[in-house]
């Protein structure tokens, strides 16, 4: 008999990461049911960043397991699209938008294969898509904010993911732009992929996102934003130290 | 090598005679400028990523401690193993790249602690590395063909006296036996002794005895007058094939890794997630870096290759926005700036310009590495000076142009909103405009001459006044700044 439940999206148990002894985040189970539009929020230091590169391996785990779809990252990576903060890069590198964009591709194309004509034409199309496809031979280092936002935003739909991580996709950008990306994570969601966004601006937190994980060192609440995006959730998440003094100390 | 060196030859003697490869190879200038091209070439590939990776002074650091490794690896196959190592030895090669690679996770190890950071961990390290080898040196290593000159600068010249010798016709050994026609023969009295028996002494024995009999190669018999045959000899400089090989690697693994290397320098993150291994290719191209400074060691010395790695990629930089240009770029420019750096330290610019001729009784041999450098640098400050995007010639007439339009709107501004108002007599009389903008009257009558030339204004008794491509050039710029695009 065929199992009838959906697999969970992305599945967290017991993560703990630490920087040295220091705990940054603590102990968390977290489970995203897929084709969700979910936000991460919490202060500064709270470990949002630190979650999302521990589930991709990027910073190693002191504890605790991640699947996704019921999987190892190792066997699903292909399903993971990751857009990093815009400012982890050289913004001065030289290469052109299209080529940032076609980078998400290369995990698909694997080693030593170089993106052909197919490739072009999926950047290109992943280019219309985030109106960029004016500047796909311009030089990232020309770009404004806003538009280098978008060009990450593109390389990451190129990738085609069912699951994607975005880290401040809206940090220091015009309104144009925000609403521009909500428009591209609202279509990412009507296509049934789940989206986990970090997220700094809790006034629009209700409107942009369904679900929601609030999160300081340890998780305060997740859940569907009408249920888990609570006043009293937020002051335990921002308003008093004790939950992060317990953590580091 | 030698094998390698071996097909080569034979491959160009499909195209040019041996004499022709000699001529060829006996010139210094075009042995330095190959080997200081392939040098450039080499570092000036890899040097592209050290450049974008912000990695400039591990170079740095690298063609130092691999010193160590030379000093570590020539100790311990000549000691141990009784082998002579020179510098193109696969041990010392491998020793090289050891130290090569330990010195970067002995920096990351460091900069994991956390108690030192960034550079100055990279500081710490490598001279505590260096200062072993120089101790080794100085110790162990009275014979080995290491001298401060050649650590900080090293001597293109040696590369080119530092050669193989490759014999094809008449290459049989010359045996001198007492009967061969080249023999020297004498008599020798063989129980004389000083004070005891006199050659003039009946009891005096005599041998006969050859002073030059024995086997010797045809190089040496040929160049002794001891045989008519003289043989087919190819002299060939060991740093071209060792460098050539080592180019050659560093082409291909830029070939091959291309896509990789681009994704890991630009987003190591994604590289990571995606499933590549950025680490490995780090380690990898530091690796061929230490490999690419120990080819160059005896050529350009380890304080100079650094610059080999970062000025033509810095120079290409600046020329281009496009990877693929840059390494393209770098190494041609690296290459160029090799030899116009031997014509440097030669004064002898491209063979027909002698400037030291110039100034009577100098006599101009300097060092051709540092010489070489010094061109590097002045290809870069060209590529500073006239890169027709960044440079700062075309930043400076880029400004200067922006500064005439915005003086040319001013004035047409001010003139528009001006010439059909009563007060149009005294806000456009041309002799006291500039009061209105706080400029000097010369900077005004300037602008006025300009948009007149430009048929954008007209001037009529003392008044000025927009033509009608003016009014629709300052309209058309209004409605710019409203619209803010």
């Amino acid at each position: 008999m065929p199992d009838q439940t959906p697999p969970i999206a992305l599945d967290i148990e017991d993560l703990t990461v630490a920087y040295r002894s220091q705990p940054v985040v603590w102990d968390l189970d977290l489970h995203v049911p897929p084709g969700v539009l979910m936000a991460i929020v919490g202060p500064n230091g709270a470990g949002k960043s630190t979650l999302i590169k521990a589930a991709l391996g990027l910073v190693p785990r002191a504890a605790g397991s991640v699947h996704f779809f019921g999987k190892p990252y190792d066997e699903v990576r292909l399903r993971v699209g990751y857009v990093p903060q815009r400012g982890s890069v050289d913004w001065d590198f030289p290469t052109t938008v299209l080529d940032l964009t076609l980078m998400g591709l290369y995990g698909k194309l694997g080693w030593i294969r170089r993106p052909g004509r197919a490739e072009f034409d999926r950047a290109m199309h992943a280019l219309e898509q985030v109106g960029l496809q004016d500047f796909a031979h311009r030089q990232i280092g020309q770009l404004s904010g806003g538009q280098q936002q978008r060009s990450f935003i593109a390389r990451a739909l190129v990738q085609d993911a069912d699951l994607y991580f975005m880290d401040e996709p809206f940090a220091a950008v015009d309104a144009v732009t925000e609403a521009a990306i909500v428009n591209l994570l609202q279509e990412l969601r009507s296509l049934q992929r789940t989206v986990i966004v970090v997220h700094h601006d809790l006034d629009t937190v209700t409107d942009y996102f369904d679900h929601v994980t609030l999160l300081n060192v340890e998780l305060i609440a997740s859940g569907p934003t009408t249920e888990a995006f609570t006043e009293a959730n937020i002051r335990r998440t921002y308003g008093s130290r004790t939950l992060k003094a317990l953590g580091v100390s | 090598m030698y094998g390698l060196e071996q097909v080569i030859i034979q491959f160009l003697l499909n195209f040019t005679s041996q004499e022709s490869i000699n001529t060829i190879l006996n010139d210094p200038r075009i042995v330095a400028i190959i080997i200081g091209g392939l040098v450039a070439a080499s570092g000036g590939l890899l040097g592209v990523f050290l450049k974008l990776r912000h990695m400039s002074l591990t170079t740095d650091a690298i063609s130092h401690t691999i010193l160590l490794g030379i000093v570590v690896a020539f100790i311990v196959m000549s000691s141990i193993l009784g082998l002579e190592p020179d510098l193109s030895s696969p041990g010392l090669i491998l020793g090289a790249a050891l130290a090569g690679v330990g010195t970067v996770i002995l920096t990351e190890l460091v900069q994991r602690s956390g108690l030192i950071k960034g550079d100055t961990a990279l500081g710490l390290v490598f001279p505590l590395l260096f200062a072993i080898a120089v101790l080794l040196v100085s110790r162990f290593t009275s014979n080995i063909h290491l001298d401060n000159d050649s650590v900080i600068v090293g001597e293109i010249g040696v590369a080119w006296a530092n050669t193989n010798t490759h014999c094809y016709t008449g290459c049989e050994d010359v045996v001198i036996t007492p009967e061969h026609p080249a023999a020297r023969v004498g008599r020798v009295c063989t129980n004389c002794s000083p004070g005891g028996i006199n050659p003039r002494s009946p009891e005096a024995v005599f041998t006969e005895q050859c002073s030059n009999c024995g086997t010797y190669n045809a190089a040496e018999a040929w160049a002794q007058g001891l045989t008519d045959v003289q043989p087919l000899l190819v002299l060939w400089p060991r740093s071209i094939t060792t460098m050539g090989v080592i180019t050659l690697l560093n082409v291909a693994f830029i070939l091959i890794f291309y896509k990789e290397l681009k994704l890991a320098s630009f987003d190591a993150a994604l590289a990571r997630a995606l499933g590549f291994k950025p680490g490995w290719l780090h380690y990898t191209l530091m690796i061929l870096v230490s490999i690419t400074a120990v080819g160059a060691f005896d050529a350009v010395g380890a304080v100079l290759v650094v610059a080999f790695f970062i000025i033509p990629p810095a120079t290409a930089y600046l020329l281009t926005h496009r990877l693929g240009w840059m390494l393209i770029l770098s190494p041609f420019l690296g290459a160029i700036s090799a030899l116009v750096g031997y014509d440097l330290a030669r004064a002898n610019l491209l063979g027909w310009l002698p400037f030291s001729e110039l100034i009577p009784g100098l006599t101009w041999n300097t060092s051709i590495s540092a010489a070489m450098v010094i061109a590097q640098f002045i290809v870069f400050l060209l590529a500073w000076a006239l890169s027709p995007e960044q440079g700062f010639v075309a930043a400076m007439l880029r400004r200067q142009n922006q500064r005439r339009h915005f003086e040319d709107q001013v004035v047409m501004g001010h003139i528009l909103n001006h010439q059909e108002t009563l007060e149009a007599s005294q806000e456009l009389a041309t002799d006291t405009l500039h009061q209105h903008f706080r400029w000097t009257p010369a900077r005004t009558q300037q602008v006025l001459r300009r948009l007149r030339r430009l048929q954008l204004i007209v001037i009529t008794q003392n008044r000025v006044q927009l033509t009608e491509p003016g009014v629709r050039a300052a309209l058309s710029f209004e409605q710019t700044l409203r619209t803010g695009s």
